[in-house]
């Protein structure tokens, strides 16, 4: 090779990049590196602690509302990624199929997923909530008794889940529906012709297609459900008795109500740490199948 | 051919349903809207008896709404506007230049989809307090701004990736500098994909509750999101206003959703699967 063909540093690149790169650094970089630093002190909100090493970490496994926390956002995302997947490819099926109307039902399906969490929540609470809901007047009407959907532990739990599910399964809709449209129709043909049937072929030639964008938006959902606080706090703030707190909501209460960032600091660390390590194991499963 | 027919309407219907469903919510917060709060409460029907605006009125006679109203439109064009531009030199440059610094940027943007937002919330709540910048516009644009940056770098980056390097080069022989094909040529013709990048980022930021939460304590400078889950807290039971309030808090989501759907789930899926 020539002297004439070899690349040039270029300069416009670095320039393109310099200001979003500059935001990064300082709202994402920076306060990363202090958190992480906050997390192994003992502030507040005010006053910078001192250093204590890890144990705030440490202490982390001693209590009751985190451990119980750990446990319920391993639920919450476990139900919000199979639920919303399931959904989400179901109605993909549907909407990939010849049927009038179809641009219509793609975007009235989207509704949940882009009007405001606040919007969605006070409607889900006047349609849970209390006896006199719309839920629950229906239940009554079927000869059911009422459910505290917001008021008992166990169907607190239920409930957010639920509303998290329908908040979510849009993005696995349309993700599906990418997918789904991608997929060559051939392949369909060859197999109806070997005498394969309906199912047989959605489970041998649609699911396994569609599985790069599966394995994409699991990873997107399980990043979002773990840190999701809208949904639960609009609802019910963690509660009842904490049953509905996730780690998020956790931190968030350490930091700001109890004023102890070293504790809320160490709880969005161990969160990120979760995620790192399940994105990690995910992808590294779907490099080896694609072996 | 009749069978197949009659499958499709059958399809149809089955479809129709589970719009009606899965969207009762949002049909029940607008039908409610127009009801008094007694009726909301007692009536075992969803349609209201006798529809009235009341309390849409009840809600203009309190100024409050509409000053969150208006705090959200400029928190969320702030937002929209300057992410849109920084995110689209951004993305042109990770699409058409290759080297280890834009590899190890492209990936930690990826990262940063990964990180709780609480995390660095923190420490900027205690930077920003030092700074007095708590109940200001400032601290919530800048973060919507670099919230929206991952996202919108990708969707860009996916946008240019389509365009075919020729227009530039031929753009080049004609004298035009490097920068200039990009602003001219490029951008112009990525209409599609830059009204995708401004309705994410303008969803987001009107939808946003958390940051908000945090960084505007100010009655006067509240958004949406934050003056009506206040106003839930003080005004638990007035169905009617709340129902009002969360009417109007969707109108913009709806216009600019019917107007531009189409590059919207364009967009959605260019970012989701590619990246």
């Amino acid at each position: 090779m020539g002297p004439t063909t070899k690349r040039r540093f270029e300069l416009l690149p670095v320039y393109y990049l310099l200001p979003s790169l500059f935001l990064v650094l300082l709202i994402n970089f920076y306060p990363f590196v202090s958190g992480l630093l906050y997390s192994l002190s003992d502030g507040s909100l005010i006053q910078q602690g001192t250093f204590v090493g890890i144990v705030n970490y440490l202490r982390l496994f001693t209590m009751p509302d985190f451990i119980h926390s750990l446990y319920f956002s391993a639920i919450f995302a476990f139900f919000s990624v199979i639920g919303s997947y399931v959904i989400g490819l179901g109605l993909a099926v549907l909407l990939n199929k010849d049927i009038p109307g179809r641009g219509f039902f793609r975007v009235a399906l989207l509704v949940p997923w882009i009007v405001p969490s606040i919007v969605s929540i006070i409607s889900w609470r006047w349609m849970l909530g209390a006896q006199e809901g719309l839920v629950n007047t229906f239940l009554v009407w079927l000869g059911f008794k009422p459910i505290l959907f917001l008021a008992n532990e166990q169907w607190a739990i239920f409930t957010v889940c639920l509303i998290k599910i329908w908040r979510s399964f849009p993005f696995m809709m349309i993700s599906c529906l990418a997918g789904l449209q991608s997929i060559d129709q051939s392949l369909y043909e060859s197999a109806s012709m070997d005498g394969a049937g309906r199912w047989q072929s959605f489970v041998h030639i649609t699911l396994p297609q569609l599985k790069s964008i599966t394995v994409v938006c699991w990873i997107l959902m399980t990043i979002w459900s773990f840190n999701d606080f809208d949904t639960i706090w609009l609802l019910t703030q963690g509660g009842p008795a904490n049953a509905t707190e996730n780690l998020i909501i956790l931190a968030y209460k350490y930091t700001f109500t109890k004023n102890d960032v070293g504790t809320g600091s160490a709880m969005a660390i161990v969160v990120l740490i979760i995620l790192m390590t399940l994105a990690t194991l995910f992808l590294r499963n779907q490099n080896k199948s694609q072996d | 051919m009749k069978h197949k027919k009659l499958r499709k309407w059958m399809l149809f219907t089955t479809l129709l349903i589970i719009v009606i469903l899965v969207n009762l919510p949002i049909i029940m917060v607008i039908l409610n809207s127009l009801k008094p709060t007694s009726e909301i409460l007692s009536s075992k029907s969803l349609l209201p008896k006798q529809p009235s605006l009341d309390n849409f009125i009840y809600l203009n006679s309190r100024a409050k709404f509409w000053m969150y109203f208006k705090n959200s439109i400029i928190v969320a064009l702030i937002g929209t506007s300057a992410s849109i531009i920084l995110a689209a030199f951004a993305g042109y440059a990770l699409s058409r230049y290759r080297s280890v610094f834009i590899k190890l940027y492209s990936n930690s943007l990826l990262m940063l989809q990964m990180f709780p937002v609480i995390l660095v919330l923190i420490p900027l709540f205690i930077m920003f307090r030092k700074l007095d910048l708590i109940n200001t516009y400032f601290a919530v644009c800048i973060l919507y701004i670099t919230a929206n940056l991952p996202f919108a770098i990708w969707m860009y980056k996916g946008f240019f990736d389509a365009i075919p390097k020729d227009l530039e080069e031929a753009a080049w022989i004609d004298g035009c500098t490097k920068s200039q094909s990009f602003v001219r040529i490029i951008l112009p013709i990525s209409g599609p994909g830059i009204a995708a990048v401004a309705i994410f980022s303008f969803l987001f930021s009107w939808n946003e509750y958390l940051i908000a939460n945090v960084f505007l304590r100010k009655n006067e400078l509240m958004t949406i999101p934050v003056g009506i889950q206040m106003f839930m807290q003080q005004y638990a039971t007035d169905w009617g206003s709340l129902s009002a309030a969360a009417t109007l808090a969707l109108l913009p989501t709806f216009v600019i959703f019917l107007f531009v759907q189409k590059y919207m789930i364009h967009g959605a899926v260019a970012g989701s699967v590619k990246g």
